[in-house]
């Protein structure tokens, strides 16, 4: 499933689902909205594919996390917009802070002096 | 279960899903276009490069759809539908393939309801488990080693042994119940009065007697429900109600619910206490005792079979005859009797048939797959995984099952209302019926064989690489590594059909044995009833009523000859009796057992039995001092084999009388139709001075339809005495008959399945060879393109055929020499001949085999070569 290209950085599993979450922390947006919006924030480093995007989105609007409704984008096309719900909200929080404890954990390994190298 | 519901709800919008899904997905790659016209693309680029960078469009659509979680339903609904429209599309293809599994499964639906019914259905006592039978084994003393037991046996047994809770006795009482209606003589027993604890059975009205109401002989008895139901209108005054028994005032105490029934019969309506005579209790010779016990808890029937066979050695040591063992077994297994044996074979030989068609169905299936290459190639291409193939085609295999059980279960009802008269006489009658336990079985047979014909072909029809399958031309390929598959599947469904029919030789060749069994008498047109005669109390009255039953019979038109004995041939291996010889000493009573009947002077011409030597009793045969009797062949043997008996004498005591043999009759099966005969003593009936014999058996021979007189014979007994009851009014015919049907009806069903199995593994290996030639439609036109003559492709396909047939044949008949092993019991002692039967199979099995062969094999060599490889 992975199409990631050699020069950007792959995702982990299940992440993407937290950045969605995150990505819709400042309002309601639509899928390619959504994608750029990652693209554009992590500097081009992360290239979402669309391929894995859309069935994320059901994925997370299938767990309630997040909702759908039909509106028009800024050019005035109808385009269905995600939105956070209370639910997604906490989510978001808990799969946070779990991440930030995860990469405080990768980092304290990977940066740690080598004792024996020195 | 929120999520439960939200999901419940999409799929009451899925159509409307559908659709949005694919506006969202058209919006993002509109907006990506948009977006690279904006950063320079030219308008159709900029689409082309969204499409690029979208992917795989029906791949993003399918994996967002997984994301709604009704996926795996949905896939299973359609490949169910697509298996739907598979069976539409071919239906010469799944009219076959659901026949064939309606015959499997339809026949394993049947013997399964019947083997539950009789084998498995909970018996109608507590812990039924526990409850064994116990007969006396007397092989050393006498000519059937299984006896009933002495109540003498019954008294040392309950005070003596360590593993049963209790024993209880069971002994022949009929009686005749008279009163406002027409007397009635009623099935009965006499039994002790732990009868009721030991099977832990209560009555639905009253109660049961108690011990002292046995030991005082008081006059109760429980009745059954059918006899409460039919003679009493279910009236609930019954409890307390006299009735009246042999003439003789009975106070009905209880009536047992509906469905209890004990052996030999389901028809008792009687329970009277036993109330043994002083005598009987002493008496070790006495045996008409079946004896009922329950096992200790935790104890088995190995412990039970060691300590009883211990006590019953010093218990019988008593026995002028010397000490005897017994035999224990399970009450079940007593109850089912010979059915047993014949259900488990006819389930196993269901089973062998469900296997054939499921043997045979795989087979249909790959070479089906094979040609489905193409279809299974473009999935493969479009990217479908192994898994998702192997999925679809189970789910075609379950579509098809589903038929298979449904029409099935059509053919399973008709064959269950014959299976019904295969229920033993000792268990309650059953009406077989489809219920959830059959259902369920037979569903999860279906699944099971779908499982088992769909998985190779499902597992083969997935493996196949696109390149390949779709670069053959289409004709799709199975190649040569198939051939070992299918072949050994053709010699399993050969060897197993070789086994059935080898089982229904053999029965069949026991059955006609059985049916050609030398009765000693001519059946047709014979009338046999008991007229029990309890009303004339001493000798020579009876004597004399049977003689004016007789007169008055004969009397009536379409009669012939009329005759009495004590107990109607064929029907009853009581009363034996110890003799001796002229010359042999007083010690030979012990170990020489004969049947005993007293007849009428004109019995022997009534039933046309026929003389060894000597003669029949005539006029001159009267009461005297010294009297005459008759001896069957087998008793002739015993003592004088190769030398004239007659002259001899014997007595049965040592004070009796001297009876001197005047004949040798052709030996009559006087205690079955399927008992191989005893040696019998016959006797004029005015000679004997026993005062046991209560009934008198009549035989009417007619010149007429024996039943169209059955009321003239009423009346004119009638006439004689009113209160006079006729019991079993039945035919010769029907006797024998009755006794046959366990074979015949196994024989039929074997048979019948023996039949299907030729049938399918014959469609077996025509169908395998069809397509054989199909296949290789190629090959053949280039063989015959280099010269190859049309007999020599008409061989080489042929030989194939034959080679597989004679592989299962020689398989099949190793295994079929130990499944007749196992069915010993059911050829009733007779040895069949082997040799004719194997011979009979292997020549049928041979034709049909060639014949599936020769006309694949023949369109092989018709090819036209230029056809042929045109077909390229």
């Amino acid at each position: 499933m992975s199409r990631v290209e050699a020069s950007r950085v792959e995702l982990l599993q299940g992440t993407l689902e937290l950045l969605i979450l995150r990505t819709l922390l400042a309002g309601h947006a639509h899928g390619h909205a959504i994608a750029k919006h990652i693209q554009l924030t992590s500097e081009e480093l992360l290239q979402i594919e669309t391929g894995s995007l859309y069935p994320a989105l059901h994925r997370l609007e299938a767990k309630g996390w997040i909702t759908p409704s039909w509106e028009l984008s800024n050019k005035g096309k109808r385009a269905r917009f995600y939105r956070l719900t209370p639910l997604g909200r906490k989510q978001l929080v808990a799969e946070r802070s779990k991440w930030e404890t995860f990469s405080r954990a990768m980092g304290l390994i990977l940066n740690s002096v080598d004792q024996e190298t020195q | 279960m929120n999520a439960f519901f939200r999901k419940l709800r999409w799929l009451a919008q899925r159509r409307d899903k559908e659709a949005e899904l694919r506006e969202e997905l058209r919006f993002h790659l509109e907006e990506e276009a948009e977006q690279r016209q904006e950063d320079g693309l030219p308008q159709y680029e900029a689409q082309l490069a969204a499409r690029r960078k979208l992917g795989n469009l029906l791949v993003v659509e399918e994996d967002t759809r997984e994301a709604w979680g009704w996926t795996r339903l949905e896939q299973v609904a359609r490949d169910a539908d697509y298996g739907l429209r598979q069976i539409r599309r071919n239906p010469g293809f799944s009219a076959i393939a659901i026949a064939t599994l309606a015959l499997g499964i339809g026949g394993i639906t049947a013997m399964f309801s019947a083997v539950y019914t009789v084998l498995i259905r909970p018996l109608p006592y507590a812990d039924a488990d526990h409850l064994v039978m116990i007969w006396d084994d007397m092989s050393k003393n006498d000519v059937t080693s299984k006896h009933n037991s002495t109540p003498a046996e019954w008294i040392e047994w309950r005070r003596l042994n360590s593993v049963f809770t209790d024993l209880a006795t069971s002994q022949p009482g009929d009686a005749t119940l008279s009163g406002d209606d027409e007397p009635e003589q009623v099935p009965a027993r006499k039994v002790s009065w732990t009868f009721w604890s030991v099977l832990g059975v209560q009555p639905m009205l009253g109660r049961v007697f108690n011990e002292d109401e046995d030991n005082k002989k008081v006059r109760v008895v429980v009745i059954s429900h059918g006899l409460w139901q039919r003679r009493f209108g279910g009236s609930p005054d019954i409890v307390g109600r006299k009735i009246s028994l042999n003439d003789e005032p009975y106070e009905v105490i209880g009536v047992m619910p509906q469905g209890f029934y004990f052996m030999p019969s389901r028809d008792i309506d009687i329970w009277m206490p036993a109330s043994f005579p002083a005598w009987m209790r002493k008496n070790f010779t006495w045996h008409d005792a079946q004896i009922v016990a329950r096992l200790k808890p935790r104890l088995t029937l190995e412990h039970a079979r060691q300590a009883m066979s211990v006590l019953s050695l010093q218990v019988t040591a008593k026995d002028f005859r010397g000490p005897h063992s017994v035999i224990v077994n399970p009450l079940r297994g007593e109850i089912a009797g010979k059915t047993r044996t014949a259900l488990i074979l006819l389930l196993c030989a269901s089973v062998a048939l469900l296997l054939i068609a499921c043997v045979n169905l795989a087979n249909l299936l790959l070479s089906r797959s094979a040609v489905r290459g193409r279809e299974v190639a473009v999935r493969t291409a479009l990217g479908a995984g192994r898994g998702r193939l192997v999925a679809q085609f189970l789910t075609e295999s379950l579509v098809l099952a589903a038929f298979g059980a449904l029409a099935g279960f059509a053919l399973a009802l008709p064959a269950m209302r014959f299976l019904e008269r295969l229920v033993p006489e000792a268990m309650d009658a059953a009406r077989l019926t489809l219920d959830w336990r059959v259902l369920a079985f037979s569903a999860a047979v279906a699944i099971a064989s779908a499982l088992t014909f769909g998985l190779a072909p499902a597992l083969r029809g997935s493996r196949l690489a696109p390149q390949e399958a779709l670069r053959d031309g289409g004709r799709g390929t199975a190649g040569a590594r198939s051939h070992w598959f299918q072949n050994s599947l053709i010699i399993v469904e050969t060897a197993l059909a070789v086994v059935l029919l080898t089982c229904g030789g053999l029965l069949l060749e026991t059955f006609q044995h059985l049916r050609n069994t030398d009765l000693g008498m001519r059946t047709e047109r014979l009338l046999t009833f008991e007229t029990p005669l309890f009303r004339y109390k001493d000798f020579d009255r009876r004597v004399a009523f049977v003689n004016a039953e007789l007169e008055k019979v004969r009397t009536i038109p379409g009669v012939i000859s009329a005759g009495s004995i004590n107990l109607i041939p064929f029907t009853n291996f009581a009363n034996a009796t110890f003799y001796r010889l002229e010359g042999q000493p007083t010690d030979s009573f012990a170990a020489q057992v004969a049947l005993i009947r007293n007849v009428s002077r004109d019995y022997f011409s009534t039933v046309g039995a026929r003389l060894r030597e000597g003669r029949f009793f005539s006029e001159s045969d009267r009461k005297s001092d010294s009297p005459v009797a008759i001896v069957n062949e087998p008793f002739a043997n015993r003592h004088f084999a190769g030398r004239s008996p007659l002259g001899r004498r014997f007595q049965f005591g040592e004070k009796g009388h001297w009876y001197t043999i005047v004949g040798v009759v052709k030996q009559i099966r006087e205690s079955g139709v399927l008992d191989e005969a005893k040696p019998a003593i016959y006797r004029v009936h005015e000679q004997c001075d026993e005062m046991d014999d209560l009934n008198a058996g009549i035989v009417v021979r007619t010149g007429v339809e024996p039943a169209s007189i059955v009321s003239a014979v009423r009346q004119a007994i009638w006439s004689l005495d009113k209160n006079q009851p006729l019991a079993r009014i039945q035919t010769m015919e029907v006797i024998v008959d009755r006794q046959l049907s366990t074979p015949s009806q196994s024989t039929a069903l074997l048979g019948a399945f023996a039949v299907l199995a030729l049938l399918l593994a014959s469609l077996g290996i025509y169908g395998v060879l069809s397509y054989a030639v199909t296949h290789r439609t190629n090959e053949i036109g280039v063989r015959m393109a280099l010269g190859a003559t049309s007999r020599q492709i008409l061989l080489s396909f042929g030989k194939r055929g034959l080679e597989l047939t004679v592989a299962g044949l020689a398989i099949g008949l190793v295994l079929a020499a130990i499944a007749a092993r196992s069915m010993s019991t059911l050829l009733y002692g007779f040895r069949p001949d082997y040799i004719p039967t194997v011979a009979a199979v292997s020549l049928i099995l041979l034709a049909v085999a060639a014949l599936a062969c020769f006309v694949p094999a023949r369109r092989a060599s018709r090819l036209d070569p230029v056809i042929a490889l045109r077909n390229e």
